[in-house]
């Protein structure tokens, strides 16, 4: 391995060199090693008796980042998961994507990911390459997107006083909205769910949390490796650029002030090419012109090709000098790892070559065949005929694997939670209601674009045209031939996790499940987006232990498969992490979705009813948070209990009987029925007497247990009760028109008109976005 | 066009009421693959073609019109109708088949009042009868939703035009609440002059709308019909399209 002068190739000195320059090699070359890591290499270098090229190292360096090869929590992933069933799952954890059956000719493709460190430095387009990169995730399994969704975690938005040195958390928001808006909408998928939540310790670490979903004929799903030796690597799509060199290094670690200057570690996106490569891949392999497929992400050619071939079993020799480029410029390394947008990876056969391209160039699509798939175990790359780098594809992929030590949080017993309750109830909710914690997202919302394809029974609002309400889950209708559809929710109970890593986390797996639930669909699948600080201290290891452990009890009592996930470490700026926060996405099936049952009131002088035991601790609760406080422990939730509810209310939604639904959640049961009341204008007439012997305050506001309130008709009355006989319910009230009314022991707390209180929900969010 | 992103819907929705369609990149009429008179409707989808990083529909424009601009006008001539949905309605604007006052700009689509991405559902009720649209009750107030940043019609004043294109029929449709009065923000979610919804030219075969009917054909839930009794545009705005093609024998 001569380099002649033409190949700007450098071979960098390992063997013989010291601690303090090893660590001075990771720094300048922004390698992002540590000292161990780099002594590995350079034993592996001693052993192959020479010095490694500068692209050799940078491969390395990426596909030994925290991001790809998650060396801080895979043995963790490995414990808690690997034992789980499939279930309905068709790929459950093993390709870019989470496959599910959907019926029996089709299956949804699911995925979320964080986009965090980008959009804590560059807002706009951090967000907008998040949901581009999750859009690759599934179209590389041969999917046609047909959802998006995010769970969005800001700072304090309000402030109007900021004298940090750092982007102020509103100018964080609206771009990380905007980011998402201008990306999802141009490209055309239809932005139907997710969650928005504010915490101070989100002030310089947002979460950007983005999730797709796709559909796909069975028969066409794409894996993502490559096994086929003599097929042509093709790659396509966007040009390669130095935009987005080091994602992944810096995804793998703490922000500061300076991280700033990093901007160029952010890639750009373009929905104006991802647009027509859709549909250029996925007409390619409808025609069955593909053998394997991956999208280029975090770690850019090095980690995907890499990991294709390495998961198929193959390897591959790349002439680097054929990517197309956007600078010519470019040195072979930072061709290597750009992590430039809109590209993916195709494996095709020689005799499919002509096909393909014809394909690309009716949809103006560049494209170029940069390698072959070889036997063996080496990777060899060429740059313009010369070897610039030789290494055995399982040392590179593989990565280290660390079993870091953890300490598991405290238990606090249960506790009573003394509020005073002098205050003005009505008074009292007008604010609460305004908050930018329990007030309307239609701010966010009617920005995205969440009706295109014209298949979205269930909008994320629902109920009389511009006077609606929060839907739970929303709910697609991807395959017109068939009458069943999607039920799609993310989010998470964040307050609960705060107090309590492990029952907060199964809080947040409830209610996703609920959400689905109570638009009459089974839940099938769950993904997990977890989102942590630094995994190099204790406590953060035991917040992912306990988060693991509560998903993954779960899915056993409840028979689901994890299909798909992702960990996001090193949230943290300056030394202070962020509050723990497991995004739980989740997606179910009904089988007839004309008749989903959604949120928002139907008719006056129905019935009211809670189904599930009654709670009246107020712990990780939006009230106490609110008030400023915060409690020690949270209330207890029951799977068991759960299980018992699922199976009642679906023989009662098929039945007919639910003519509308809401979990208890967030705000508690006031905020339940007050969203119910806020889609059409009836209100509520409601006695908590028989609910339980708590103050009225607990009944109110607490957020425990696995509850649903659901409205059913005088008639349906004997048959609903039937129906639920097994587990707990209470009629507290009926609908009535126009009104809001709520009494306890013979003592009015609350009147009003629907009106008041829904404007007070309604502009929660004006002048923040 | 790459950009263009609402054919998805378009194509079902002519599926549903029995017509055979088929997507025709502009490539392909640039590399004259297919020829434009061999179909009965031009629809025109919605998106962002090109990015609409210059101005609405401004690329899609000019690569028609480079490529097919005399099959258009004989297309259009003919009195096939051409649809022009969203971005597509732009898109008709920029190339001066609206109003079809010999080519010259009359209109613009400009940016919503509201200075942002507006998506909801609206009304829209028929201001004045349409030749592709016999099968919509003046007077009802119809569903649709609506998705756009830039939509609202500005008229040229000097030209009068308001007043041509009232006098001419060509304001076909206006936004209102559902009880079928104008009634300004939100229901007008763009701040459109007089509310307008849809234009078409003098002799109504060339249409545009920002709201989009290929989105929502009908209702889709049991219990949203229960709660909502206005009819929804989709449903009668395509088969009002099949009977005048089939009345023409395009």
């Amino acid at each position: 391995m001569n380099n002649p002068v033409e190949v700007p190739v450098q071979r960098i000195s390992l063997i013989g060199v010291n601690e303090d320059q090893l660590k001075k090699v990771s720094e300048t070359m922004q390698l992002g090693l540590t000292v161990d890591e780099m002594l590995k290499l350079r034993e592996y270098f001693k052993g192959l008796n020479r010095n490694p090229t500068d692209i050799e190292l940078h491969a390395i360096a990426q596909a030994w980042s925290e991001h790809c090869c998650y060396k801080s929590s895979k043995f963790y992933l490995k414990k808690y998961f690997s034992s789980l069933e499939k279930h309905d799952a068709i790929l459950a954890m093993e390709d870019d994507a989470g496959v599910v059956s959907f019926d029996e000719e089709y299956a949804y493709v699911v995925k979320m990911e964080s986009h965090n460190h980008p959009s804590a430095i560059e807002p706009y387009g951090g967000a907008a390459t998040g949901v581009g990169g999750i859009i690759r995730d599934v179209l590389c399994m041969g999917a046609q997107p047909v959802a998006l969704l995010d769970s969005l975690y800001l700072g304090e938005v309000e402030k109007t006083v900021w004298n940090d040195n750092a982007l102020h958390p509103r100018f964080i928001f609206t771009n990380v909205v905007a980011g998402i808006r201008d990306y999802g909408n141009r490209v055309g998928i239809p932005n139907i769910a997710g969650s928005v939540d504010f915490d101070p310790s989100f002030n310089h670490s947002p979460l950007v949390n983005a999730g797709c979903v796709g559909i796909a004929k069975k028969s066409k799903i794409v894996r993502s490796f490559v096994s086929k030796v003599g097929d042509v690597l093709v790659l396509a799509g966007g040009r390669t650029g130095r935009d987005g060199i080091h994602g992944v290094n810096f995804a793998s670690a703490e922000l500061t002030e300076k991280s700033e200057t990093l901007r160029s570690a952010v890639q750009l996106g373009n929905p104006i090419i991802k647009e027509p490569l859709i549909h250029a891949i996925l007409e390619a392999n409808d025609l069955n012109l593909i053998d394997g497929m991956k999208d280029l992400g975090g770690g850019g050619l090095s980690s995907s090709l890499g990991e294709m071939c390495f998961s198929g079993g193959t390897s591959a020799v790349v002439d680097l000098e054929k990517v197309l480029l956007k600078d010519s410029n470019m040195k072979p390394w930072e061709i290597w790892v750009s992590e430039s947008q809109e590209r993916m990876l195709l494996a095709v056969s020689p005799e499919n070559l002509k096909a393909i391209g014809d394909i690309f160039e009716k949809w103006d699509i560049e494209y170029s065949s940069i390698g072959t798939v070889t036997v063996g175990r080496d990777l060899i790359i060429r740059f313009k005929g010369e070897e610039i780098f030789n290494l055995e594809l399982s040392f590179v992929t593989g990565g280290p694997m660390y079993c870091r030590p953890y300490e598991l949080p405290a238990q606090n017993p249960s506790e009573y939670i003394l509020v005073k309750d002098d205050f003005n109830l009505k008074e009292f909710l007008l604010d609460f209601l305004h908050d930018k914690e329990n007030c309307s997202r239609f701010n966010i919302t009617r920005q995205y674009d969440h009706t295109v394809r014209g298949e979205t029974f269930i909008r994320p609002q629902c109920g009389i045209p511009n006077f609606e309400t929060h839907s739970d889950a929303t709910l697609i209708h991807p395959v017109p031939e068939s009458p069943k559809g999607l039920a799609i929710t993310s989010g998470s109970r964040k307050e609960m996790v705060e107090i309590d890593p492990l029952n907060g986390t199964t809080a947040t797996m409830i209610e996703a499940y609920l959400n689905i639930l109570v638009t009459g669909a089974v839940p099938n699948s769950v993904v997990d987006c977890v989102n942590l600080g630094n995994p190099e201290s204790k406590e953060i290891m035991g917040q992912m232990v306990s988060i693991f452990s509560a998903i993954s009890d779960f899915c056993k009592k409840m028979e689901l498969p994890v299909v798909a996930g992702n960990i996001s470490l090193y949230n943290q700026f300056d030394g202070k992490n962020i509050k723990p926060v497991p995004s739980i996405m989740m997606a179910g099936i009904i089988d007839d979705a004309s008749r989903a049952i959604t949120v928002n009131f139907k008719e006056e002088g129905n019935l009211i009813y809670v189904i599930g035991s009654e709670s009246s601790n107020l712990g990780g609760s939006h009230f106490l948070k609110y008030l400023g406080k915060q409690g020690r422990a949270i209330p207890s939730f029951d799977v068991e209990e759960l299980s018992r509810i699922a199976k009642a209310y679906l023989s009662a939604a098929k039945s007919g009987f639910i003519l509308s639904a809401h979990d208890v959640s967030s705000g508690g049961l006031i905020q339940t029925l007050m969203e119910m009341s806020f889609g059409s204008n009836i209100g509520f007439d409601v006695d908590l007497s028989n609910l339980s012997g708590a103050r009225y305050i607990e009944k109110l506001f607490s957020e425990g247990g696995q509850r649903i309130v659901v409205e059913v008709g005088t008639s349906d009355k004997r048959g609903f009760e039937d129906l639920m006989r097994g587990v707990a319910f209470r009629q507290i009230g009926r609908t009535i028109k126009e009104r809001i009314s709520i009494s306890d022991q013979e003592m009015l707390l609350l009147d009003g008109k629907v009106d008041e209180f829904r404007e007070r929900w309604v502009t929660g969010l004006d002048g923040i976005i | 066009m790459e950009g263009t992103n609402c054919e998805y819907e378009a194509y079902q929705s002519f599926k549903r009421i029995g017509v055979l369609p088929r997507y025709v990149h502009v490539n392909e009429l640039k590399r004259d693959k297919l020829s434009l008179e061999d179909f009965s409707v031009l629809f025109i989808p919605g998106g962002f073609s090109a990015g609409d990083y210059i101005r609405a529909g401004v690329i899609f424009a000019q690569r028609l019109a480079s490529s097919s601009l005399p099959d258009l006008i004989k297309f259009s001539d003919a009195g096939k109708p051409i649809i022009g949905v969203c971005n597509g309605f732009q898109v008709l604007c920029e190339l001066g088949f609206l109003p079809g006052y010999d080519f010259t700009r009359r209109f613009a689509l400009s940016l919503n009042d509201s200075n942002r991405y507006e998506c909801r559902y609206t009304y829209v009720k028929m201001h004045s009868k349409n030749t592709l649209l016999g099968e919509i009750d003046v007077g009802e107030s119809y569903l649709v939703p609506v998705a756009h940043s830039e939509g609202k019609i500005v008229v040229d004043r000097q030209h009068k035009t308001l007043e041509r294109l009232e006098e001419e029929s060509q304001i076909v449709m206006k936004y209102t609440d559902p009880f079928g009065n104008e009634a300004g923000y939100p229901w007008n979610p763009n701040g459109s002059e007089g509310n307008i919804a849809a234009l078409s030219n003098p002799f109504g075969n060339v249409l545009g709308l920002m709201p989009h009917p290929e989105r929502l054909y009908e209702l889709p839930l049991d219990s949203d019909r229960r709660l909502i009794k206005d009819p929804v545009l989709g449903r009668p705005f395509f088969e009002s399209l099949r009977k005048y093609v089939v009345s023409k024998s395009f």
